[in-house]
């Protein structure tokens, strides 16, 4: 924020300064911000800046770096206050909110067919509305079954589940091994508590919006959370999910407490510096009736408000989306690549874990387009965490919450 | 005497009062504009739609359970701190070895923000890793580990018991107040009378730290009504909204749902009781001053 006053009196001078000298070479100023992935994750913006900078004399790019536990709130505050930044890291589902309160600047007339055939198509399609591109890819991220391979073989269990079914007996027979490790982890507790069980609800064929009205009661729906609650009962799980975040089981997994979690790629990073000596496999989703998985991006947006657009399109054409950035990101990261020639290198073409999660993006589903999403998440965990503490059956739960989201998507 | 001139003590409030309108009064203007109109998640007001948001929060059957439970919360922790703190000033009051020590210890988690109060307590009820279900398997008091988190029949008690626990030191330093105000004759009096301690306490202390009692609840009232670091890194008020109350339910309507309108509307509702408190905290205060 302290940019701003700074900003200003450069502004009002410029402006005292304008009838005796004539316009000044003023410095095009372009303020991007960067979402925290990571630690490094500021230090890649920041490279791409002084490589644009020095490519692009005149404009000076100034990164900063915000959390995502406080993105939301402080884009919010930036746009009600006018201050925003000309360009912002978001998370795409929001898109929707920033397409249709006019926030969101269009991209369509600055996409050039060239640039945009160096994407995957698929990966561009969640940050369209309406026809109307607003976002940009900057990673892809789909989610795989990680499993314990020493509990595993203690189990005389030799592959990993394909199918749900499977998984319910590799779970039982790791129970009755007696290492006094969990069969299957399930995740009840805070954010992404309903991405956990949206990947049975998915490979049973359920939609979470199907024509206009929720999908959650269907067969599909009962059938998944039914799934859990049986994994629950009969101790298959670790005791009361409810207690359990993604941390909470991400760790489970870690100290060789659990058979097998559902997890996405950067538990790989975490494992290889927390948990070295854990012998783990990664492998499909486990299927119901179909193969599918979670599949989320994150994706850069141009303000409408931004006064250089010109200048800060041209960043994120040649600074973000460089092929060295790009590479630096995905590498550093550990994300999925978004565009086809970073698949060139052979860092990422030799890294055969990589690719599980790769062979899952065309089975992978994106969360729907709707208004009140965060909403929508909110009751279906809390419908969710009401089935697994045997407060309610799965049908009923299910068809209250189907009903308040009906309700939500009617507004 | 001379009476001094009403204008003077006025004037002298007068650049405080209008920092303080300023302060509060901008953004509680702000807020009932807002509650009045619809708002989006980025804070830009749309139209005008008179009490809409106020009827949709009095059909929230959430806002409601949200409410009863901050009655509850409030209630409670206020009637459990004032229950320990009594006693426990009452124990620091007395001379003994090591006493500032004990002073010490009793009031230094006040020096700890709830936040890191919550977060110690979250690790420590950790169903898994916690160190509660650790100590208790080891001394043999259970044989399978308590996810203390897990449910909303036990996760609540256990934050209320972390509440009071946040708010005795505080409270202990206004009840070592009232224990050293009190004029000491009074009681030599009543011990040569030959009143026993329990006589002493319920006929002498207990009416004499009365007024001392007034705002020790009042301001555990206040407090306990707003706090919302404990509950919301605890279990963010899950599970399902079983934990929830008013603050927690609110940053989730506004900064979750983004319904900023609803928000301010139930920010005011939360206002509304919170000047009831703060009156009945003047009227104490006025009291205490005549006593």
């Amino acid at each position: 924020m302290m940019r701003m006053p700074t900003l200003s009196l450069v502004g009002l001078s410029a402006l005292a300064l304008a009838g005796v000298v004539g316009p000044a070479s003023a410095q095009t100023e372009i303020n991007v911000i960067v979402a925290h992935f990571s630690d490094n994750t500021v230090v890649t913006f920041q490279n791409a800046a002084k490589r644009f900078e020095a490519a692009n004399p005149g404009i000076k790019v100034n990164i900063e770096d915000v959390s995502w536990d406080n993105l939301q709130q402080r884009l919010a505050t930036d746009i009600a206050g006018g201050t925003s930044a000309d360009i912002s890291i978001i998370a795409t589902r929001w898109v929707l909110d920033y397409a249709n309160n006019d926030i969101a600047e269009p991209l369509d007339s600055y996409i050039t067919p060239e640039f945009r055939s160096r994407f995957y198509e698929n990966l561009i399609t969640p940050g369209v509305v309406e026809g109307q591109t607003y976002l940009l890819p900057i990673l892809a991220s789909t989610r795989v079954l990680y499993y314990n391979k020493d509990l595993y073989t203690k189990a005389g269990v030799e592959t990993a589940p394909k199918t749900w079914d499977e998984l319910l007996e590799v779970s039982a027979k790791v129970k009755e091994a007696g290492e006094g490790a969990y069969g299957f982890g399930i995740q009840g507790k805070e954010i992404e508590t309903d991405t956990y069980w949206y990947y049975p609800f998915w490979s049973y064929g359920g939609e979470i919006v199907d024509g206009g009205k929720s999908g959650l009661a269907s067969e599909a729906g009962v059938k998944a959370t039914e799934l859990y609650k049986s994994l629950i009962d009969k101790g298959l799980s670790q005791p009361s999910p409810t207690g359990s975040n993604r941390q909470d089981i991400e760790t489970l997994f870690k100290q060789g407490r659990v058979g097998a979690i559902v997890s996405g790629p950067w538990l790989r990073g975490q494992i290889a510096s927390e948990a070295a000596s854990l012998n783990y496999g990664m492998a499909a989703v486990p299927t119901g009736t179909q193969q599918a998985t979670w599949g989320g991006t994150d994706s850069v947006m141009l303000f409408k408000s931004s006064k250089n657009k010109e200048a800060a399109w041209k960043f994120i054409e040649e600074g973000v989306f460089s092929t060295e950035t790009r590479l630096e990101f995905t590498l550093t990261e550990g994300f999925l690549p978004v565009l086809k020639e970073e698949m060139d290198d052979p860092r990422l073409a030799g890294d055969e874990s990589l690719k599980i999660f790769a062979e899952m993006l065309p089975v992978a589903k994106f969360a729907p387009l709707i208004p009140e999403w965060e909403q929508v998440v909110a009751i279906t965990i809390s419908a969710l965490q009401q089935v697994y503490l045997g407060q309610a059956d799965a049908k009923t739960a299910l068809e209250s919450v189907a009903g308040q989201i009906d309700g939500l998507i009617a507004q | 005497m001379h009476r001094p001139h009403l204008l003077v003590p006025f004037a002298m409030l007068l650049p405080s009062l209008a920092l303080v309108i300023w302060i509060i009064g901008y953004p509680v203007a702000d807020l009932m504009r807002m509650s009045i109109h619809s708002v989006n998640r980025f804070g830009q007001v749309g139209s005008f739609i008179g009490a809409l948001n106020y009827s949709k929060l009095l059909d929230d059957p959430l806002f409601w359970a949200s409410f009863w439970r901050t009655c509850v919360w409030t209630v409670c922790i206020t009637g459990g701190t004032i229950a320990t703190s009594i006693p426990v000033a009452l124990l620091l009051s007395q001379d003994f070895a090591g006493r500032s020590v004990a002073r010490l210890i009793v009031l230094l988690p006040w020096a700890v923000s709830a936040t890191m109060t919550g977060i110690v307590w979250r690790w420590t009820l950790n169903g898994q890793f916690g160190m509660a279900n650790a100590m208790l398997m080891n001394v043999g008091v259970i044989d399978q580990p308590i996810e203390f988190l897990a449910t909303g029949d036990i996760a609540f008690p256990v934050a209320i018991l972390i509440g009071i626990l946040a708010a005795v030191p505080l409270t202990v330093i206004i009840f070592l107040g009232a224990f050293s105000s009190l004029p000491g004759e009074v009681f030599d009096a009543a011990r040569i009378d030959g009143a026993g301690p329990f006589a002493i306490f319920r006929r002498l202390t207990l009416p004499l730290i009365r007024p001392f009692i007034n705002i020790a609840i009042v301001l555990n009232i206040i407090y306990a009504f707003n706090s919302f670091g404990i509950i919301w890194i605890l279990t963010q008020g899950g599970p399902a909204n079983s934990t929830d109350i008013l603050v927690t339910y609110l940053y989730k309507v506004a900064f979750q749902y983004g319904k900023m309108d609803q928000a301010s509307a139930m920010s005011l509702v939360m206002f509304a009781f919170l000047i009831l408190f703060c009156g009945l905290y003047a009227r104490f205060a006025i009291q205490e001053r005549k006593w």
